[in-house]
C-alpha cells in the first residue's frame, strides 16, 4: 500500500501551509517594528490574502488535514517510546488547537458583528493591550507553541535534506529571528497604541463601544467554543485509546530481539525493532526518531527474516534512497511479530543527521564498527 | 549555661510564633497578593513584560538549539559509548556532564545577557533574573542527578545505587530540589510585590522546606534503609548499623534547627550533609574499584589508590564542608588568621593540625598499602631456596615500613607543635644537646645502627641467607631491625647479634659453593680407572634430573695422596649454596655402587699391612 509515504507527504504538506500563513503573520506583527502604520499598509499583502476566497479554504483544509492526522499519528503508534523533541511535538500540536479555537472565534465573531473593526490592527493591538490583556496572554502562548511545533517540524525534516548544507546555516536563524522580531514588533506597536488611547479620547470611546459589543457576542458563542473544546478533548481522548488498546491488547506477548554484540531487547509483540531498542536503553541511531525517513536505524537481519512485518513503500523508498543492501530493513519499520529475530545495526549509535543527507560516506562506517565489535 | 539556654529557647519561641503567624494570615495575603499580581499583569505593562520574557525564552532557545546542533552527535556518541569500568564511566560522566551544562550555561548567558537590554516595567527585571537563575538551579540540578545517578544506565551509575531503586531516587532528588528552590526563590519575590505579603512568603517558605525535609526523611528509609539496600551494594562487611537511621536524624535535626533558628540552620544543614557524606564515602570510593566478577563475601580492593582517595575524600569533604559553614556564617576568611577571639585562633590551629594528621595518614596509607602488597606478592621466605633479588626486597621494605612511620610520627608531632604555634627551633635545640649526650651514653647503639646500614646497604646478606659473623656466631637470617640482625643457628639457638658485633661476614649462601670429599681406596686400585669411574658418576648425576640441577659444575676426582696401603682420591664439585650437602651424600651413594660393581672395596684402615719387600 501506498499509504505510509501518502499521509507523510500531505501531513508535511499541510504543515508547510500551515507555517508560510503563521510565518506570514508573523512577518506582519515584525513591521510594527517601524510603525503601526506600516504594519497596517503591509497586511493587504501578508495577512489578508489568507482571510479571502481559495487561501481561506487552503488554510482551513489545511488545519483540519494536519490536526487530523497528528491524531491518526497517535493513534497508529505502537508506544509511547518517544524522544524529548517528539515529546515536545507532540505536546505542543496537541495544544494547538484550543488555544487558537478562542483566537479564531473572537476574530469571526468581530468580523461579524462589527465590520471593519477587525481590519485594524491599531484596533486589534488596542483591545489586547488595554481592554482585554487576557487575549494577550492566550495570543503569546499560541505564538510559543505553534512556532516551536512548527520549527520542530520544519527541522526535522529539512536536517535530513541534502541541501541542508546549503541552506542550513540561513534557516536556523531565520526559524528564532520571526518570532522574536513578530513580539518585539507585537511590543512596539503596543506601546504606540497605548500612546495613542491616552491622546485619543475619540478613538478610545469607538474602541470600547465595539468591545462591548464583540464581548457580548462572544460570551453567546462561549457554548460554541466549549462545545468544539470538548469535541477536540473527545478525538484526543479517542486516539490515545486507540493507543492504549493496542499497548493493552499485546502487553502479554512478550518478543525478544539479539542484536550485535550480545545485547537483548524485551518487549511486546508488534513493536518495531527501533522502539524495543530505546525501551531497553540499547544504543541504535535514529535520527528521525522512527518515521522512517533518515534510514539511519536500518539493520541487517541476520536471522527471524519471516517474523518482521512486510517493508511498506515508505519503507521501500527510504532503503533505496539510502542504497541498502538486500536482508537490510529500517528497524523504526519492521515490527517484531515472533520470537528469534536477530539483527546487526548498521550505523553507530551517534550516527547524526549526515548520516541521512549523505548516506554513502557513512557505509563504510558500520562493517568496520562491526568487525571492530566482532573481535 | 542557664543564661545562654534560655536566650536560645527565647529566641526559638519567637521563631515559632512568628511562623505560626505566617501560616494564620497566608490565605488571606495570598488573596490579596494574587489580586496585585492580577492587576499588575492584565494591563500594557503586564502585556509588554510577558511579551519580552516570551522573546527571552525564544533567544535563550535558539541560542541552545544552535548549540545542540553541534553537541548532539558527540552527546549521543558518549552515551552509546559501553563504559567497561567505573573509572571510564566517570570519565565519560564527566564529559557528559560537561555537553550539557555548556548548553545550559550558553542559554542562562543568553536570556540574562538580552534581557539587559529590554525596557522592562519597573521590577519586573529582577523577577526576570530570578526566574532564570531558578531555572538555571532546577536544570543543574537534573543534570547533575541524571549523570550521577544515570536512571535507566546502569552501567553510567557513579555512585552506588540498586538499578530498580535509580528512577526513583531521581525523581526524588529533583522533587526535594525544586521545593527548596521554590522555597528559596519565590518568598523574596512575593515579599517585595506589591501587596507586600509577607505571612504568605513566610508559609510559603515554610511549606517549602518541611516538604523537602518530609521528602527527605522518607527517601532515608525508602533508599538506605534495611538490608535489601546493602546487598544491593555488595558490601563486603557485615550488616552494621542500618544508615537510614542517621541519615533521617541528620534530616530531622537539620530540619528541627531551621525551624527553632533560621540563622543557624546553614551551617546545621552543612554538616549534616558532611556527615551524610561521609558516612557513605566509603563504599562510594569503593564502587569505583568494584570488580564485577567478584564474589559477594570478598573484598574487591584495587590495593593502595582507593586508601588513598577515601581519605583524600574524606578530608576534601570535610575541608569543603567547613568552608561552606564560612560563607554561611559570613566570615571573612582573610581576616579569620588575625581574629582576635583566642577560640578562633585555636579552632584553626587545631585545623591546621587535622590537615597535616590527615596528609600524614594519607602518605602513611600509601607507603603501607605499597609496601604490604609487595611483601605479600613475595610471600614467605623458602629457607630451601637459594635467595634471589626478592629476598633483599623482603628484607628492606619491613625496615623501610617502620622508618617511615618514625619519620611520619617525628614529622608530624614536630609540625603539628608548629601549627599549634609552639616554637620547636628551643626544642629541636634542646635535643640536639641531648642527643649528644644520649649519644655518648650509647655510642654503641649509634655503632650497631650506622653498621647496619652500611651492611644493608651493601647487600651483605639477605633475609634467608646463611652467615657466619666473626666470634662463632652463624646461622640463617630471620629477622632484621635497625639495629641488629636474628640469627638461626641450625642446632636451632636463636642469635641476636648487633651489627656493630658482626665484624667480619661470611655469606655461605651466595652465588655457589665447591665441596670436597676424600676417596680412601686400597693402594692396589687402578687410578686411572677409578678416575674415569667418577667421572662417570658425575655424568650421571648432571643427566638425573633430581640432582642435575644442584650441579653447577660435574662431579670429577683425582688421585690426591698416596699413604701406605691407601689411595687417597680427592673429589670435587660445585654447586648452589646450600645443595652441597644433598649433592655429596648421593655422588658418595652413586660411588659405593659403581666400586662394587667394580667389585672394589673402599680401604680399610684400621689395619695396614706393611710387607716387608723380604
Amino acid at each position: 500500500m501506498r499509504g505510509g509515504s501518502l499521509v507523510r507527504n500531505v501531513r508535511l504538506v499541510s504543515g508547510l501551509v500551515l507555517l508560510t500563513f503563521v510565518t506570514c503573520h508573523l512577518a506582519n506583527l515584525a513591521i510594527g517594528l517601524h510603525s503601526l502604520a506600516e504594519m497596517e499598509a503591509w497586511r493587504a499583502t501578508l495577512t489578508a490574502p489568507w482571510t479571502r476566497g481559495a487561501a481561506k479554504w487552503l488554510l482551513v483544509a489545511a488545519a483540519a488535514i494536519h490536526l487530523s492526522l497528528g491524531l491518526y499519528a497517535v493513534a497508529a503508534r505502537r508506544s509511547l517510546v518517544l524522544s524529548a523533541t517528539d515529546v515536545a511535538q507532540l505536546s505542543l500540536g496537541l495544544l494547538t488547537p484550543p488555544l487558537l479555537i478562542a483566537h479564531v472565534i473572537a476574530l469571526a465573531t468581530a468580523i461579524a458583528v462589527a465590520p471593519g473593526f477587525a481590519d485594524n490592527y491599531g484596533q486589534i493591538q488596542a483591545v489586547y493591550w488595554s481592554f482585554a490583556p487576557f487575549y494577550a496572554f492566550l495570543q503569546l502562548f499560541v505564538v510559543v507553541v505553534v512556532w516551536m511545533h512548527g520549527a520542530i517540524g520544519l527541522y526535522s525534516w529539512l536536517v535530513l535534506k541534502p541541501v541542508w548544507r546549503r541552506i542550513g546555516g540561513l534557516v536556523l536563524p531565520v526559524l528564532f529571528a520571526v518570532p522574536i522580531l513578530a513580539l518585539l514588533g507585537f511590543a512596539q506597536s503596543g506601546q504606540e497604541v497605548l500612546d495613542r488611547l491616552s491622546s485619543d479620547p475619540a478613538w478610545r470611546d469607538m474602541i470600547l463601544e465595539n468591545v462591548g459589543r464583540i464581548a457580548q457576542a462572544t460570551r453567546e458563542l462561549g457554548e460554541l467554543q466549549s462545545r468544539a473544546i470538548y469535541a477536540y478533548a473527545a478525538a484526543v481522548a479517542v486516539a490515545f485509546a486507540i493507543l492504549a488498546a493496542r499497548i493493552l491488547r499485546h502487553r502479554l506477548k512478550p518478543v525478544t530481539v539479539a542484536y550485535d554484540g550480545g545485547a537483548r531487547a524485551h518487549g511486546r509483540y508488534g513493536l518495531s525493532i527501533l522502539e524495543l531498542s530505546r525501551l531497553n536503553d540499547v544504543p541504535h541511531a535514529h535520527v528521525c526518531s522512527g518515521r522512517g525517513r533518515c534510514g539511519t536505524c536500518r539493520v541487517r537481519i541476520d536471522a527471524g527474516a519471516d517474523l518482521l512485518s512486510a517493508p511498506e513503500d515508505l519503507e521501500r523508498d527510504t532503503l533505496a534512497r539510502v542504497q541498502a543492501g538486500p536482508g537490510e530493513r529500517l528497524a523504526c519499520q519492521a515490527q517484531v511479530l515472533g520470537e528469534g529475530v536477530q539483527v546487526t545495526r548498521l550505523l553507530p549509535a551517534y550516527a547524526d543527521a549526515s548520516a541521512a543527507r549523505a548516506p554513502l560516506e557513512w557505509v563504510a562506517e558500520p562493517t568496520a564498527a562491526a568487525t571492530e565489535s566482532a573481535t | 549555661m542557664a543564661g545562654w539556654s534560655l536566650e536560645l529557647l527565647a529566641t526559638a519561641k519567637l521563631r515559632l510564633e512568628a511562623l505560626t503567624l505566617d501560616l494564620a494570615r497566608a490565605p488571606e495575603e495570598a488573596r490579596s497578593s494574587a489580586e496585585a499580581a492580577h492587576a499588575t499583569l492584565m494591563s500594557g505593562m503586564g502585556v509588554r513584560g510577558a511579551t519580552y520574557l516570551v522573546i527571552l525564552l525564544f533567544i535563550g532557545v535558539a541560542v541552545e538549539w544552535l548549540y545542540w546542533t553541534y553537541a548532539y552527535s558527540p552527546l549521543r556518541a558518549l552515551l552509546a559509548t559501553p563504559a567497561q569500568t567505573p573509572l571510564q564511566a566517570l570519565r565519560l560522566g564527566l564529559k557528559h556532564l560537561l555537553l550539557r551544562v555548556s548548553g545550559l550555561l550558553l542559554f542562562t548567558a543568553a536570556v540574562l545577557g538580552t534581557s539587559a537590554a529590554f525596557n522592562w516595567p519597573p521590577r519586573v527585571h529582577e523577577l526576570v533574573v530570578v526566574a532564570t537563575v531558578m531555572l538555571l538551579v532546577l536544570r543543574l540540578s537534573w543534570i547533575s542527578i541524571s549523570v550521577v545517578i544515570a536512571p535507566g544506565r546502569p552501567q553510567r551509575r557513579l555512585v552506588p545505587v540498586a538499578p530498580r531503586k535509580a528512577r526513583w531516587l531521581a525523581a526524588a532528588l529533583l522533587a526535594t530540589m525544586f521545593l527548596l528552590a521554590a522555597g528559596s526563590f519565590l518568598p523574596p519575590i512575593i515579599e517585595s510585590g506589591h501587596a507586600h505579603a509577607l505571612h504568605f512568603a513566610g508559609a510559603l517558605h515554610l511549606a517549602a522546606y518541611t516538604g523537602a525535609a518530609a521528602l527527605l526523611f522518607v527517601g532515608a528509609f525508602a533508599f538506605f534503609g534495611g538490608p535489601a539496600a546493602r546487598a544491593g551494594a555488595r558490601s563486603a562487611h557485615a550488616p552494621l548499623f542500618p544508615r537510614s537511621f542517621p541519615l533521617a536524624l541528620l534530616v530531622a535535626a537539620s530540619y528541627g534547627v531551621w525551624l527553632l533558628n533560621e540563622r543557624a540552620a546553614a551551617v546545621t544543614a552543612i554538616f549534616a550533609i558532611v556527615i551524610a557524606l561521609q558516612i557513605g564515602l566509603r563504599e562510594m570510593v569503593y564502587f569505583y574499584w568494584r570488580s564485577d566478577d567478584a564474589q559477594p563475601g570478598q573484598d574487591a580492593d584495587g590495593g593502595a589508590l582507593p586508601a588513598i582517595v577515601l581519605s583524600l575524600a574524606r578530608f576534601v569533604v570535610a575541608l569543603a564542608g567547613i568552608g561552606a559553614a564560612a560563607l554561611a556564617l559570613d566570615t571573612p576568611l582573610s581576616s579569620l588568621a588575625e581574629s582576635a577571639s583566642p577560640w578562633v585562633r585555636i579552632g584553626l590551629r587545631l585545623l591546621g593540625v587535622a590537615v597535616l594528621a590527615l596528609l600524614a595518614h594519607g602518605v602513611w596509607i600509601a607507603i603501607r598499602s605499597v609496601v604490604d602488597q609487595r611483601l605479600a606478592h613475595i610471600g614467605p621466605v623458602n629457607p630451601h631456596e637459594p635467595p634471589d633479588a626478592s629476598s633483599r626486597l623482603l628484607t628492606l621494605l619491613p625496615l623501610l615500613r617502620v622508618t617511615t612511620a618514625v619519620l611520619l610520627v617525628v614529622l608530624l608531632v614536630l609540625s603539628s607543635l608548629w601549627a599549634l604555634g609552639i616554637e620547636i627551633t628551643p626544642l629541636l635545640a634542646g635535643a640536639g644537646v641531648l642527643g649528644i649526650a644520649l649519644g655518648f651514653g650509647a655510642q654503641a647503639l649509634v655503632r650497631d645502627v650506622i653498621a647496619g646500614v652500611f651492611f644493608l646497604a651493601e647487600d651483605a646478606f639477605r633475609v634467608g641467607e646463611y652467615i657466619e659473623g666473626s666470634g662463632n656466631t652463624k646461622g640463617n637470617v630471620e629477622r632484621i631491625t635497625l639495629r641488629s640482625v636474628a640469627l638461626r643457628h641450625h642446632n636451632g639457638p636463636l642469635h641476636f647479634v648487633p651489627y656493630g658485633a658482626l665484624g667480619t661476614v661470611r655469606n655461605t649462601s651466595r652465588d655457589w659453593v665447591i665441596d670436597k670429599f676424600n676417596l680412601p681406596l686400597p693402594i692396589e686400585v687402578e687410578s686411572e680407572a677409578i678416575r674415569k669411574m667418577i667421572k662417570k658418576v658425575g655424568e650421571d648425576m648432571k643427566a638425573d634430573p633430581a640432582i642435575g640441577p644442584m650441579m653447577l659444575e660435574a662431579l670429577k676426582g683425582k688421585l690426591y695422596r698416596i699413604d701406605p696401603g691407601v689411595k687417597v682420591f680427592r673429589c670435587k664439585f660445585r654447586s648452589p649454596p646450600g645443595k652441597q650437602f644433598d649433592v655429596r651424600a648421593n655422588a658418595l651413594k652413586r660411588i659405593e655402587a659403581a666400586l662394587k660393581k667394580m667389585d672394589l672395596h673402599f680401604a680399610d684402615g684400621t689395619h695396614i699391612l706393611v710387607k716387608s719387600p723380604a
